[in-house]
């Protein structure tokens, strides 16, 4: 109930709530995935190294996404190898990715396009550091070492290679880009500047 | 410059004239950016209208790019004389941790980018740590940090068992005889980092236990059925590049978001996706026979997910 009110601004609509949980079949291979996580120490984490971090000022404004929101999503990204425009659709109209959100009903106005936009989960991205993801995979692997599903007895290590793949500066672009911008600017004449809207 | 990346796989010329005319160019336009940062340095410890900590903030980020410009520049002087680079060059003007990675393609040229290091089980493939460096450095350097993490989601487990890494396993790549005396005294079997190409023997016998005993030292205390195990894990050692595929599937071999702290992220979140995904196949008891055999040595419980033992309502 307590994220639900968080949510509380999305989940406005009319009509009864649905209950997520009896639209998702417990052989669902999302559902089985998201209750091998714990969500809770992973959360509490995430939230200690956050307050320490980037500690909040005030108490005033809107309730943040719980953090919860954010990680299932950011994982499951990775998962069913989605970007982040695509995870944050599916929320909206994925049962089964509301489940791995730990949302357990379902109540929102057709008008609303997004739950969580996209720029939220990339903030959300921007603030985890190295320590905390170390602390994160920690926690995931006490889990299961807790439950007796892994050993950490006998071990494998390897490595592999992964090219850099966002952003592909070459000098000939550089310098297209240096030549462009003065003449752009010699170019534009002070009536253009003037016919402009303001920003 | 050109000679990196995916655009000049394969038979593609390098246009090395355009290269150098290119770089003469660009050095031309930035050719006062070192004058322009020192007077612009000068202004902002002069303005007024900023608080300390925004002053503070644009320094820094002055200072950062006036250094970043001064590596590129000294990079492009050499490319220009036509002077050979040396091994680690910067290779993205935005990110000066990215290096040649030299391994994993054979025909073409080398890759740019990263070079994560993961520690898994071998029998069900959960990566219990990964580790992802600056640069491109030696797989040597990657052992002792991933089994530190390991060794801190051990002391997280709260179960009265006591939990303890016995041996570790390995490629060539990390052969080293100060590795091996490291390993040993924290009581770690090397059993299974090969010394030659050839494959380990996974039923050694007592004579041959008894050595790898004696020669991981009295610190080491591991019994012989313990060694028995290692030298399975050492002699399946290649399954690893199943666990490896597992991660590329989930996008793991090409890095996208930026910077070092972006790669640390994508590959920490891509190995607990494949955490989840391994979890989910052990509770599922979808394992190999040799995983089930493995996990049943180590003592490692059957769940049995269809079969209520013991309901508490």
């Amino acid at each position: 109930m307590r994220l639900v009110r968080y949510l509380q601004h999305w989940l406005s609509g009319i009509g009864p709530r649905l209950q997520v949980a009896d639209f998702v079949p417990d052989s669902h291979p999302i559902r089985q995935w998201a209750d091998t996580f714990p969500w809770a120490a992973l959360v509490a984490a995430i939230e200690h190294r956050f307050a320490q971090r980037c500690p909040k000022r005030s108490l005033c404004g809107r309730a943040p996404i719980p953090l919860r929101v954010l990680l299932a999503l950011e994982l499951l990204k990775h998962e069913v190898g989605a970007s982040d425009e695509d995870m944050c659709h599916r929320l909206r109209t994925d049962f089964a990715v509301m489940y791995a959100c730990g949302l357990r009903e379902y109540q929102a106005p057709r008008s609303q396009a997004h739950f969580v936009l996209p720029e939220t989960l990339s903030e959300f991205r921007g603030r985890i550091d190295e320590a905390l993801m170390d602390e994160l995979m920690a926690i995931q692997a006490a889990a299961a070492m807790d439950e007796g599903l892994v050993s950490p007895a006998h071990l494998v290590v390897d490595t592999f290679p992964a090219e850099q793949g966002s952003q592909r500066v070459t000098d000939a672009t550089t310098l297209y880009k240096a030549q462009k911008k003065p003449l752009n600017s010699s170019t534009a004449s002070p009536g253009d500047a003037a016919a402009r809207p303001p920003s | 410059m050109r000679g990196f990346g995916r655009q000049c796989r394969g038979q593609g010329r390098i246009f090395v004239t355009l290269v150098r005319h290119t770089e003469r160019q660009l050095l031309a336009l930035g050719q006062p950016i070192h004058a322009l940062g020192q007077r612009a340095q000068q202004l902002l410890a002069q303005a007024d209208d900023i608080n300390e900590a925004q002053r503070e903030g644009l320094a820094m980020q002055l200072t950062a790019a006036l250094g970043a410009h001064g590596h590129i520049r000294q990079q492009s002087g050499r490319l220009t004389q036509g002077k050979k680079l040396r091994h680690c060059k910067l290779v993205n003007a935005y990110d000066l941790t990215i290096a040649p990675i030299l391994k994993g393609k054979s025909n073409c040229p080398a890759q740019f980018g990263r070079k994560p290091g993961i520690i898994s089980e071998p029998a069900t493939g959960f990566i219990f740590a990964n580790h992802v460096p600056a640069g491109n450095p030696s797989d040597l350097s990657y052992v002792l940090p991933l089994l530190d993490k390991v060794q801190s989601a051990i002391d997280r487990v709260r179960s009265p068992k006591q939990l303890q890494v016995h041996s570790v396993a390995g490629d060539l790549g990390i052969n080293d005889t100060a590795l091996r005396q490291a390993l040993h005294a924290r009581g770690i079997l090397t059993i299974g980092i090969p010394k030659t190409v050839a494959p380990i023997n996974p039923t050694p016998t007592t004579e041959e236990i008894l050595d790898i005993l004696n020669k991981a030292g009295s610190s080491c205390q591991r019994t012989p059925d313990q060694v028995q195990l290692a030298c399975t894990a050492g002699y399946s050692r290649p399954v690893v590049e199943s666990h490896i595929a597992s991660l590329l599937s989930r996008g793991a071999g090409q890095v996208r978001y930026k910077g070092l702290q972006g790669a640390v992220v994508q590959q920490g979140m891509t190995v607990m996706a494949h955490n989840g995904a391994t979890l989910m196949r052990i509770r599922q008891q979808h394992l190999s026979k040799r995983a089930q055999k493995f996990r049943r040595l180590l003592g490692l419980r059957h769940r049995n997910v269809t079969q209520i033992n013991d309901p508490k309502n």
